[in-house]
C-alpha cells in the first residue's frame, strides 16, 4: 500500500539567486510552459505508440460499446420504474415511451419506503460523522504522538482488516442482541463505526503533515484539543471529503449488518427494505422506484467526490 | 531547508511533557480502541470460541469442542456451498480482471474523453449490488434482454437465474459489471508509473502492440495485479448481497453460497455456534487462497 498523496512544501524553494529584480509576466509564462510540455509530450511518444486515426476510431467504438453495456441496467432501472405495470417486456419497455410517475407515487404512499428511506438516512450520516472523528483523532495520535502500545495497537488494528467481517459478525449480533440492541439505531451503528481502513487513511495522511505547524502552535500556548481542532482538523479537509464520501456509500449501501439487526419493517434500510419488496409480490416497476429513490443519493455523492475517487482509490486501495 | 531544528526534535524526550504526550495520545486513540476492542477484537476471538459451542439465541452455549467441525463436514450443503463459492470465485475472478486490464490499457493514454469513460466504468462500484440487482432480475428473465441475446446465439431463452447451472455464470456476470471498474482504476494508477523508456526500447527493438503488453506492460503490473487478485478473490468468497437479492440460494442451491449459509445457520435457525464454524471455515479458505496466491502469482516480490 502506498502512502496518500500529500503536498510537500519541497517547491517553497524559489529564492532567485540573481540579484536583478526581473518583471515577469508568470501567468504566460507558465502557459508557455505548459505548451512547451505538451508540444515535448507530442514529440517524445513515438510513432509506433502513438494512436492511428483508426486506432482512434477503434478506441472510441470499443469504449462507447463497452460504456453502453456498463450503463445499461441504470437505464433500464430508470425507463422501466417509469412505466405502467402492465408494459415492462421487453424489448418495447425499453422505449420510453409512454413514461408515468405512478409506481414513485405507490411506492413512496406506502408507508415503509419513506421511513425506510429515514433509517438509511439516520444510519449514514452518524456513522460518518462518527467514523470521521473517531479516525481523525486515532490517526492524529498513531501519527504524530508517542505513548506506550502504540505500535501493537496499530497493528493489530490493521490485522483486523484481515479477518473477514463475517468472523466477527454473528459474535457482535450476539452481544447487540443480549443488550438489546436489535431494531434499535444504537444497534445499528455504534458497532460499524469501528472501521480500520479508515483510521490507517488518517494516519497515512497526517504522517505527511510537517511536525512545524503543531510545534508552532504549541508554542503560542494552545491546548492539545485547540491544536486538534483548529490545525489538524482544517488540514485534514480532502482527505475528510474522500473518506466521508466513502464512509457515507458504505453504509448507504450497506446490506448484511442492517438486515440482521433490523428486524421489524420499521426498522429496515432501503437495501433491506428494498431486497424484501424485491422477494414479495411487488410489480417490477414499483421495486424499481425504490431502487431509482434509493439510487439518486448514491450518485449524488459520486458527482461531488468523483474527483476523490480516483485519488482514493488509487492511493489506498480502499474496498470499494 | 532549517537543519537546525531537525535533531531536536526527533531526539528522545522524557520527562513530563513526553509524558503529557502519551496521554494525550492514549486519550485520542482510546474511543477508537475501546470500539474496536468491542467491536472487532473481542467478537473476533468470540467467533472462534463460539464454533466450539453450540450457542443460540434460544439457549445452549455449552462447550462442544470440534463437534460444529465434524457437523459441517458431514453436511452435504457445506459443500454445496463450498462449491458454488469456489465455482463463483473462478468465473468472477478472471472475468473481472480481464476486463480491468482491457479496459485500463484502452483508456491508459490521455485522450479527449478519458476522464469520461473512466467515470462512467467506476459507477457500477461505489452502487448498491441490492439496487442493482433489481434490475438484473429482470435482465436475465425469460424473454429479457440476456435471454434474448443469448436467443440469437442459438441458446436456450430460459432464464439464466432458474437454471442450476447458469444461475453461477449469471451471477458472474453482475459480479464483473460490479467490480472492473476498481480494478480498471488501480491498473491504471500502476500503468503511469511505468517508465516510458521501456516501451520505447521495445519499439525500436520492433515489438509489435502485443509483444509489448506481454514483455513490458504485463511484467510491471504483476503487484498490482496479485493486490486484485487477493481483493477480488476475497470478495468473491464472500458474495451475499446479489445472492439474497436475486436467487435466494436457488434454484435447487445453484447459488447457496458460504456466506449464504452462514447467514441461514445463524439468522434462519439461530444455530450461531454452528454458523460461526462456517465463519471460521471461510476464514481459513481465504487465508489458505491468499497464500496460494503469494506462491503462484507473487513469487518474485
Amino acid at each position: 500500500m502506498t502512502a496518500a498523496p500529500v503536498e510537500t512544501p519541497a517547491d517553497v524553494s524559489a529564492g532567485g539567486t540573481s540579484g536583478a529584480p526581473q518583471k515577469v509576466d508568470l501567468r504566460a509564462a507558465r502557459r508557455a510552459e505548459r505548451r512547451l510540455r505538451k508540444a515535448a509530450d507530442r514529440d517524445t511518444v513515438p510513432h509506433g505508440m502513438r494512436a492511428t486515426p483508426v486506432g482512434r476510431v477503434a478506441r472510441t467504438l470499443l469504449l462507447t460499446v463497452a460504456a453502453l453495456v456498463t450503463i445499461f441496467p441504470f437505464y433500464a432501472m430508470v425507463v422501466l420504474s417509469l412505466k405502467p405495470s402492465a408494459a415492462v417486456d421487453f424489448p418495447g419497455s425499453l422505449l420510453p415511451w409512454p413514461l408515468t410517475g405512478e409506481a414513485y407515487h405507490a411506492v413512496m404512499s406506502a408507508q415503509d419506503v419513506p421511513r425506510w428511506l429515514l433509517n438509511t438516512l439516520i444510519y449514514s450520516v452518524v456513522s460518518v460523522v462518527g467514523v470521521l472523528l473517531l479516525a481523525a483523532l486515532a490517526g492524529y495520535a498513531f501519527a504524530k504522538k508517542r505513548f506506550p502500545g502504540r505500535e501493537a495497537m496499530f497493528w493489530s488494528f490493521l490485522s483486523m482488516v484481515m479477518v473477514p467481517y463475517h468472523v466477527t459478525m454473528i459474535p457482535t449480533f450476539a452481544m447487540i442482541a443480549k443488550l438489546g440492541g436489535v431494531d434499535t439505531y444504537w444497534g445499528l451503528i455504534i458497532p460499524t463505526l469501528a472501521n480500520a481502513q479508515a483510521v490507517f487513511l488518517m494516519r497515512q495522511f497526517i504522517m505527511g503533515l510537517p511536525d512545524e505547524l503543531f510545534e508552532a502552535a504549541r508554542l503560542d500556548g494552545c491546548s492539545e484539543w485547540q491544536i486538534f481542532y483548529r490545525i489538524v482538523l482544517p488540514l485534514l479537509k480532502p482527505i475528510l471529503a474522500t473518506l466521508g464520501v466513502f464512509v457515507f456509500l458504505w453504509h448507504w449501501n450497506d446490506f448484511l449488518w442492517p438486515l440482521v439487526i433490523g428486524q421489524s419493517t420499521d426498522m429496515r434500510t432501503l437495501t433491506v427494505g428494498i431486497a424484501s419488496l424485491q422477494q414479495q409480490n411487488v410489480p417490477l416497476n414499483v421495486v424499481l422506484s425504490g431502487s431509482v429513490i434509493a439510487f439518486v443519493p448514491i450518485f449524488a455523492a459520486y458527482m461531488v467526490g468523483q474527483r476523490y475517487f480516483t485519488e482514493g482509490v488509487t492511493a489506498s486501495g480502499i474496498k470499494g | 531547508m532549517a537543519v537546525v531544528a531537525e535533531p531536536t526534535r526527533r531526539g528522545r524526550r522524557s520527562g513530563p511533557q513526553a509524558r503529557r504526550e502519551a496521554r494525550i495520545g492514549l486519550l485520542f486513540v482510546l474511543p477508537c480502541f475501546l470500539l474496536f476492542l468491542a467491536f472487532r477484537f473481542g467478537p473476533g476471538v468470540a467467533g472462534v470460541l463460539m464454533s466450539l459451542t453450540d450457542y443460540s439465541l434460544t439457549g445452549g452455549g455449552h462447550f462442544v469442542g470440534v463437534d460444529n467441525f465434524t457437523r459441517l463436514w458431514a453436511d452435504p450443503l457445506f459443500w454445496q456451498a463450498l462449491k458454488v463459492t469456489v465455482l463463483y470465485t473462478v468465473i468472477a475472478v478472471p472475468g473481472t480482471l480481464i476486463a480491468s486490464v482491457a479496459l485500463a490499457l484502452i483508456t491508459r493514454r490521455a485522450f479527449r474523453g478519458a476522464k469520461f469513460f473512466r467515470s462512467v466504468f467506476f459507477l457500477p462500484v461505489v452502487t448498491s449490488l441490492v439496487l442493482a440487482a433489481t434490475v438484473f432480475v429482470w435482465i436475465f428473465s425469460t424473454g429479457g434482454p440476456w435471454s434474448t441475446m443469448v436467443g440469437w446465439l442459438g441458446m436456450s431463452q430460459s432464464s439464466w437465474l432458474s437454471d442450476d447451472v447458469l444461475v453461477l455464470p449469471a451471477l458472474a456476470i453482475v459480479g464483473i459489471w460490479s467490480r472492473f471498474g476498481y480494478g480498471m482504476l488501480i491498473l491504471l494508477a500502476r500503468m503511469q508509473d511505468i517508465p516510458r523508456e521501456l516501451e520505447e526500447a521495445a519499439l525500436t527493438d520492433g515489438a509489435g502492440p502485443w509483444q509489448r503488453f506481454r514483455y513490458i506492460v504485463l511484467p510491471q503490473l504483476k503487484p498490482a495485479l496479485f493486490f486484485l487478485a487477493v481483493i477480488e478473490t476475497t470478495a468473491s468468497f464472500q458474495v451475499f448481497d446479489a445472492v439474497y437479492t436475486m436467487t435466494g440460494g436457488g434454484p435447487a442451491n445453484g447459488s447457496y453460497t458460504l456466506v449464504f449459509q452462514l447467514y441461514d445457520a445463524g439468522f434462519k435457525y439461530f444455530d450461531l455456534g454452528y454458523a460461526s464454524a462456517i465463519g471460521v471455515a471461510l476464514f481459513v479458505l481465504t487465508v489458505v487462497v491468499a497464500v496460494l496466491q503469494r506462491l503462484v502469482i507473487g513469487k518474485d516480490q
